[in-house]
């Protein structure tokens, strides 16, 4: 038996990886998330003080420890997919649940952080730089929840077996995705959390 | 045909254009009203016109729907309607719930139908699009309850494509949305919030999913690109669909006294929604353009081009011109939205029922396609509609941004009627696109009866 | 069966995850010691372009996509950053 070879390539030459109608999904997510960073920045320019107070009184580790889960989960997805372009079903599997675990740890963190700006009484309408805060962070945590559910879907077709190094396309898609969901909170983390 | 029981879509079918055929002469009665406002009073006043305008829209469309899942589900399971006869029946307690109902408007005035038909005991009429008194409103949901029973039970026992599911899923949620129609709290706020939970969430919500899974079953059937790719679009824009259409019910909250955020909400969310329509208008002419057969039905492929244009015009770019909270501060209830919901519900659902007509019609009559005769002249009435509800929406668009203007932005505001007054000309010339809408309804409804040569169905 | 060799993007995506944690602790840092005005926000700005191309080009993959993708991504970025910029300068007057 001959050496498989590595496909690098499982598709057309110079599209993104994965399937296409997730990249149109990823920019029609980012799209969204442009414009609610957009409103952010321009509603923060006409009540400065007000977002400069408020801001103070987030937890700035906990936004940024979940910076770094979601790297090292995005991180972990890459490893994923080399896995399984050496047909390494098995081990694919294993990143996916690493990252989909991380996922989990991001969820909690976010959870504990939530409970406590509501147990504070902070709602959607205790002022702008709130409103947006909980947006924000609520409209990404879904995506990270989504994110999740497309993970574990994949990994338990990596699991059984139902990629191979030359068909992986799913695996691909997933990954797009999940990076999407990274890519986003590094740009909110800065911007809600830091930038003064 | 492959399936016996497909043919039970005929009756929705031609009830369906019936309908159309009356919302249209009630639109003309409304039109020539905004100018001359005696006409036919007290026989039919301008609020009568109106509801019967657009409750006769929503019945002939759920006509149009049902006739559509009937005749498609078949087909997508493989195997017969579990209930052909369950079908008919229902068919016919709709039409009698439908046309009793539009009698009562026409012949009671309104204040006397509620009292005749308990709306004491449980009180849910006269809110706008959901006059119907409550008995009406329980048939509609026996109706509906029967029809998803009969196409749920078809899919179960057989084939189950993402097509048949995406359809299932919005026909459902239009069942379960209408149930709001039944909640009316006493608080204003709340009865405006929930109003749109019907509303909204059935024409920018559940019935896109309607339409794209309509829309999808066609252009399968007349391009013969692969159900993989076509599916795989559809599953992306039912997502898009859901993510903006949903909390984009927030562009109905800037003004009704819910929190401020909605505001936020909804601009962002819904100017998103073009995408979908969007999308559907580049599947349409994509899956066209890589078509792998030639079908001989060139007009249901018009249809469905048509749809795909129009409905991303009319529900995309008319529906983001004035949903934007700054913007929709000024223009809120004025022509811009009648303009809007003209090229919206024509572009979109009419277009798509009448492209599943035109595509199932013939087969159901034993052909795969009508005679080129017969089609040209198809093709004739989708061009005159089509062109004239576009001039609609223009003259309607130019009527509300001088309304716009005369009553709301100019430093000496004028009141509503004499606003009304200054627009005039724009109604005249709106109503005579009116004219020329009825005669591509009454070229649409002749192309049926045009005989010549036609091709054996497949 | 044979293993094929590792995909050789493993190890530029090794060195990419690093530098994200470094420049993630940096930006940490800045907020930590309250730091705010047009630089900072300039400096912080720039490191969380530059973390998101990285992503975008080496988790994503686009950097081996055609220049049509890497465009709409980079333009993007480009105009999420630039509204940012330009409404903190709108908010400093």
């Amino acid at each position: 038996m001959s050496t498989p070879s590595i496909v690098l390539h499982s598709h057309k030459p110079g599209s993104p990886p994965g399937d296409l109608a997730i990249w149109f999904f990823i920019f029609a997510e980012l799209l969204a998330f442009g414009i609610f960073f957009g409103s952010y920045a321009f509603s923060r320019a006409h009540h400065v003080e007000l977002f400069n107070q408020s801001q103070l009184l987030l937890n700035r580790e906990s936004g940024a420890i979940n910076a770094l889960v979601l790297i090292t989960s995005s991180y972990f997805v890459v490893r994923a997919v080399a896995a399984i372009k050496q047909g390494l079903d098995r081990e694919c599997a294993n990143w996916l649940a690493a990252a989909i675990g991380l996922g989990c740890v991001f969820v909690v963190i976010k959870l504990f952080e939530f409970h406590a700006k509501f147990s504070a009484g902070i709602s959607l309408s205790t002022n702008t730089f709130y409103m947006f805060y909980l947006s924000l962070t609520i409209f990404h945590f879904m995506h990270v929840i989504l994110g999740m559910v497309i993970l574990a879907a994949v990994m338990l077709k990596a699991r059984r077996g139902g990629y191979t190094p030359e068909e992986h396309t799913g695996v691909e898609t997933g990954a797009s995705y999940w990076h999407m969901v990274d890519l986003v909170w590094v740009v909110l983390f800065p911007l809600v959390y830091v930038i003064r | 045909m492959q399936y016996q029981s497909q043919k039970v879509a005929m009756p929705y079918f031609i009830a369906a254009i019936g309908l159309f055929t009356g919302q249209i002469l009630f639109g003309l009665i409304m039109g020539l009203q905004y100018v001359m406002g005696d006409f036919l009073f007290p026989a039919i006043p301008f609020n009568v016109a109106r509801m019967v305008h657009t409750n006769l829209l929503i019945v002939w469309l759920l006509f149009g729907f049902m006739g559509a899942a009937y005749y498609m589900i078949p087909e997508e399971t493989e195997s017969e309607l579990f209930s052909p006869k369950l079908a008919w029946l229902m068919f016919w307690i709709f039409l009698v719930a439908g046309a009793l109902t539009i009698v009562g408007y026409l012949l009671v005035p309104y204040a006397g139908l509620a009292k005749m038909t308990f709306n004491d005991l449980w009180p849910t009429m006269g809110r706008e699009f959901l006059e119907q008194p409550l008995p009406t409103k329980l048939g509609i949901v026996v109706v509906a309850l029967a029809f998803l029973f009969n196409i749920s039970m078809t899919i179960l026992k057989g084939r189950k494509t993402s097509i048949a599911l995406v359809l299932l899923m919005g026909l459902w949620g239009l069942a379960v949305f209408f149930l709001f129609s039944f909640y009316n709290p006493s608080n204003l706020v709340l009865d405006k919030y929930f109003w749109w939970w019907t509303v909204h969430l059935w024409v920018e919500g559940v019935w896109e999913l309607i339409l794209g899974s309509l829309l999808a079953f066609v252009l399968i059937k007349v391009t013969g690109v692969d159900r993989e790719i076509i599916e795989k679009w559809l599953y992306i824009i039912v997502a898009m669909t859901l993510i903006t259409g949903i909390i984009g019910t927030g562009h109905h909250y800037y003004w009704i006294g819910t929190p401020e955020y909605w505001q936020w909400f909804g601009s962002v969310f819904s100017a998103l929604e073009p995408i979908p329509f969007f999308m559907m208008t580049v599947f349409a002419f994509t899956m066209v353009n890589r078509r792998r057969r030639e079908h001989p039905n060139k007009a249901a492929t018009l249809w469905a081009l048509g749809t795909g244009v129009m409905s991303f015009l009319g529900a995309g770019v008319w529906g983001f011109l004035h949903t934007l909270a700054p913007v929709n501060f000024y223009t809120h209830g004025t022509q811009i939205t009648a303009a809007h919901g003209h090229m919206a519900f024509y572009g979109a659902y009419v277009m798509v029922v009448l492209t599943i007509i035109s595509y199932a019609m013939p087969v159901m009559r034993g052909r795969a396609a009508n005679s080129e005769k017969a089609q040209v002249m198809e093709m004739w009435s989708f061009w005159l509609m089509t062109v004239a509800i576009v001039f609609i929406t223009l003259f309607l668009t130019a009527a509300g941004i001088l309304q716009v203007w005369l009553q709301r932005v100019s430093d000496t505001p004028m009141g509503f009627m004499a606003a009304q007054d200054q627009v005039t000309l724009f109604y005249w010339l709106r109503e005579i696109s009116g004219v020329i809408f009825l005669i591509g309804l009454i070229t649409y409804i002749a192309s049926f009866f045009v005989g010549g040569e036609t091709k054996e169905a497949a | 069966m044979n293993t094929p060799p590792q995909p050789h993007f493993v190890r530029p995506c090794t060195r990419i995850w690093l530098a994200l944690i470094t420049l993630t602790a940096v930006t940490y840092s800045i907020g930590e010691a309250g730091l705010g005005g047009k630089n900072i926000m300039l400096l912080v700005l720039g490191i969380t372009l530059l973390k998101s191309q990285m992503i975008a080009s080496y988790f994503m993959g686009l950097r081996k996509a055609s220049p049509m993708w890497r465009i709409i991504m980079a333009s993007w970025l480009v105009i999420v950053g630039g509204m940012i910029a330009s409404a903190y300068l709108m908010g400093l007057q």
